[in-house]
């Protein structure tokens, strides 16, 4: 979106119903459409480029894009074309120089500057000058025309078929390139191929992101893939998921707080890059180790876990339901967060009430499954999912706060209010998506626990998750009785 | 001698950008050998490898591998080099470098060797077995599922070693697996190496600076430098009138009471080759 200035969807608080009426305006269509195609194929692309290290380079294909966008737009053609053909040109020179070329700093920075320049003279001959620079350089996901999603798609198709012929000798040959040399592997080929895929990949990502941000949609959702699988599958599976939820929440919020959609995709790419980081971090550390603890301290734990879980699920649909009631009965005062916290006020307060002891839950899983760890290692995993879904609790929360906020200064028309909304509902998204992993978590955990524990009832608890308030409840049942039994002898002990 | 050779020289001269690296080289190595390749930096031990993978031609003389030419793509060599491109930053499964290395299934009329395999894969169940036993072989089998970028470095050379020995080669040159390696684990790795040859038969070449660590298991020594190559018996090698004639300046060989050998002269009269 280029600056704003269209706002013409009534929203509704019914979630459905704004999908539908999205889905009905053609630009939108077509720009979920071709965001999502693009975005799968930046999230598989970018698997390549993080294990080739080639990201500095693909930084620079775009930036030579650039002028080729910028010519193009210069003899009235889509800039697109442009785009392709100056992104292939310089990516068939990269693979020619070989793909040792592609990590030199200085050189790609060099021809970086120039290709830069060039577009900026380009665009200077062109009369609509500041227009076309802006949406190049950002992206102009709602100027996509159906044409464009269709060529799109086929390109698409086509650029993924090459990869799936070339992607074992490329991973290969990413992987130790002096061995494929001696097998006989042709190198200059595969690198070619590589970058020629990249081209068009980076040239469609372009229309979505511009130029100058094409880094977030190429590479970082790959990085945090492989930061958190060393699977090659499951890292480009995770790659894309982060990809196009990124696209889609980047989106949908966009045309809802009518601000530039690619802030919202690179800033959600950002906080999923840093918290993977932190967290991966956290791993490493002695947080995970394990405390020395008896058995029957880490079952306590976990019981007390899933009573306060329980309470909090509880409370969230209670408080949830009058919510929904204060807002149907008052559909406008929606806006007013006065009138919002007069007339709900004990749905706020049950919601914040479920949010605190749902964390409180999550620390106990967290503490339970920790001192579970000394006695099995199976229990580290859930240990660590809990963790990141408590911090996916503080970041609703916090988001939530920003948000809420921002609502509130709006209210009294202050100028920063837009800025609070923009920075707290993507973190709310975020922390979510964190907290279900969380509970995904709790879940496995459980389900550990009632195979050590040879406990139907937590087995079941834990299938039960899809609906916490009854998961949490019959986990709980499951816990307590754990907790008088015992654990079960290990099957393959010797018998006495 | 006659019979079978895995690699025959005779006569080679190999030059390196108009360079003269070493000539004269005549050697026969046969069939299950364990041969190491000492000499100091620059003396023309990775050349050697490159030649016999098919990377680089001598300028004069024959060289043949398995009775033929050298020639690159050659399936029955399992090459370790020794340089890598990975690094702490490989996030990605140990198992599957070796399963990308596994060379595939012959195809195409007679006996022909797929050398890589384009496309996905559909026998993986063949792919996945190979790549198990080589991980069993170098004394690896629970390093399949970690990271590269996790590994120790000798960790990290049985996992290359695997993935040469993946497609089940006749051959296998290894190039300075020892290095950056401690005297305990250099031992141990010899000793996979020495177990590999054994149990499967196959003809290898390591590069290395000392040749303590595997001085009991070698049938042969290739001994480069200063420009000439002297090949035989440990014993028949590094001894101090042949290594003094190859180098053209008095070297002194000296062994201790475990069999250890230290070299003393020979580069500039300083170095101490092979401590």
């Amino acid at each position: 979106m280029s600056g704003g200035g269209w706002s013409g969807i009534p929203w509704s608080w019914n979630l459905f119903t704004d999908i539908r009426l999205l889905w009905s305006y053609e630009f939108m269509r077509n720009a979920i459409e071709a965001g999502t195609i693009i975005a799968i194929l930046a999230g598989i692309i970018g698997y390549f480029v993080v294990l080739r290290r080639s990201a500095f380079a693909s930084h620079a294909l775009g930036h030579t894009g650039f002028s080729g966008a910028a010519a193009a737009v210069l003899v009235g053609v889509q800039p697109v074309y442009g785009l392709l053909i100056f992104t292939m040109a310089t990516g068939s020179g990269m693979a020619v120089l070989g793909n040792r070329a592609s990590s030199r700093d200085v050189e790609i920075g060099t021809v970086l500057a120039f290709a830069l320049g060039l577009g900026l003279l380009f665009l200077s001959l062109y009369r609509g000058y500041a227009q076309e620079a802006y949406s190049i350089l950002f992206g102009e996901v709602l100027g996509i025309s159906t044409a464009q999603v269709a060529f799109t798609f086929w390109s698409s198709l086509l650029v993924l078929a090459l990869l799936t012929l070339i992607y074992r000798p490329l991973l290969f040959s990413s992987l130790d390139e002096d061995v494929a040399e001696a097998k006989g592997m042709p190198l200059l080929l595969l690198n070619l191929a590589f970058m020629l895929v990249l081209a068009v990949a980076i040239s469609f990502a372009v229309q979505i992101i511009g130029v100058l941000l094409i880094f977030a949609l190429m590479v970082t959702p790959a990085a945090i893939a492989v930061r958190l699988t060393s699977r090659s599958l499951w890292a480009v599976i995770v790659s894309v998921f982060v990809a196009v939820t990124a696209v889609w929440a980047g989106l949908f919020v966009a045309l809802w707080t009518n601000y530039p959609a690619s802030f919202f995709i690179v800033g959600i790419i950002f906080v999923e890059y840093v918290c993977v980081r932190g967290v991966g971090s956290l791993r490493e550390t002695a947080l995970l180790q394990g405390v020395e603890a008896p058995e029957g301290d880490g079952v306590r734990s976990l019981r007390n876990a899933s009573l306060i879980a329980s309470v909090s699920q509880v409370l969230f649909v209670v408080g949830a339901a009058l919510l929904t009631l204060a807002l149907l009965a008052h559909p406008g005062g929606a806006w007013d967060p006065g009138q919002l916290y007069a007339r709900a006020s004990w749905a706020i307060l049950a919601l914040a009430s479920a949010g605190i002891l749902g964390a409180a839950a999550s620390l106990l899983y967290f503490s339970g499954f920790r001192k579970m760890s000394t006695a099995s290692r199976e229990f580290i995993n859930p240990a660590f999912l809990t963790l990141v879904g408590l911090l996916g609790i503080a970041l609703t929360a916090g988001g939530l706060g920003l948000f809420l906020s921002g609502v509130a200064l709006a209210a009294s028309a202050y100028g920063l209010a837009p800025v609070a909304e923009l920075f707290g509902v993507p973190l709310v998204f975020l922390g979510a998506i964190l907290s279900v992993v969380g509970l995904v978590g709790q879940a496995v955990g459980s389900w550990r626990m009632g195979l050590r524990y040879q406990e139907r009832a937590l087995r079941t608890g834990a299938v039960l998750m899809v609906l916490p308030l009854v998961g949490y409840g019959v986990t709980y049942l499951g816990y307590r009785r754990a907790l008088a039994r015992g654990p079960a002898p290990p099957q393959s002990g010797p018998l006495e | 001698m006659g019979g079978p050779t895995s690699i025959s020289a005779e006569r080679v001269e190999v030059r390196y950008r108009n360079k003269l690296v070493w000539k004269d080289a005549t050697f026969d190595i046969r069939p299950g050998e364990f041969v190491a390749v000492i000499g100091p930096n620059g003396a023309g031990k990775t050349t050697l490898f490159r030649m016999l993978l098919g990377l680089h031609w001598p300028s004069s003389g024959a060289l043949t591998v398995f009775g033929a030419r050298p020639r690159r793509g050659n399936y029955r060599i399992g090459y370790v080099p020794q340089r890598h491109t990975l690094d702490k930053e490989t996030h990605l499964e140990c198992d599957k470098l070796v399963r990308l290395a596994y060379p595939g299934t012959r195809w195409g009329p007679g006996k022909r060797w797929r050398p890589l395999q384009w496309g996905p894969r559909f026998n993986l169940a063949a792919e996945r077995d190979a790549a198990a036993q080589a991980l069993e072989d170098v004394g690896a089998p629970d390093l399949g599922t970690k990271a590269l970028g996790a590994l120790s470095g000798g960790e990290l050379q049985r996992i290359f070693l695997a993935e040469a020995l993946v497609g089940n080669p006749d051959m296998l040159l290894l190039d300075e697996p020892l290095s950056n390696l401690d005297l305990r684990r250099s031992r141990e790795l010899v000793e996979t190496i020495h177990g590999v040859v054994r149990s499967r038969g196959v003809t290898t070449l390591l590069v290395a600076h000392d040749i303590n660590p595997m001085i009991k298991c070698l049938n042969k020594v290739i001994y480069i430098a200063n420009g000439k190559v002297a090949v035989g018996t440990p014993d028949d090698v590094l001894t101090s009138a042949r290594l003094s004639e190859l180098y053209g300046v008095p070297v002194e060989v000296l062994h201790d009471s475990r069999g250890n050998i230290v070299i003393v002269g020979g580069e500039d009269d300083r170095g101490e080759e092979g401590a």
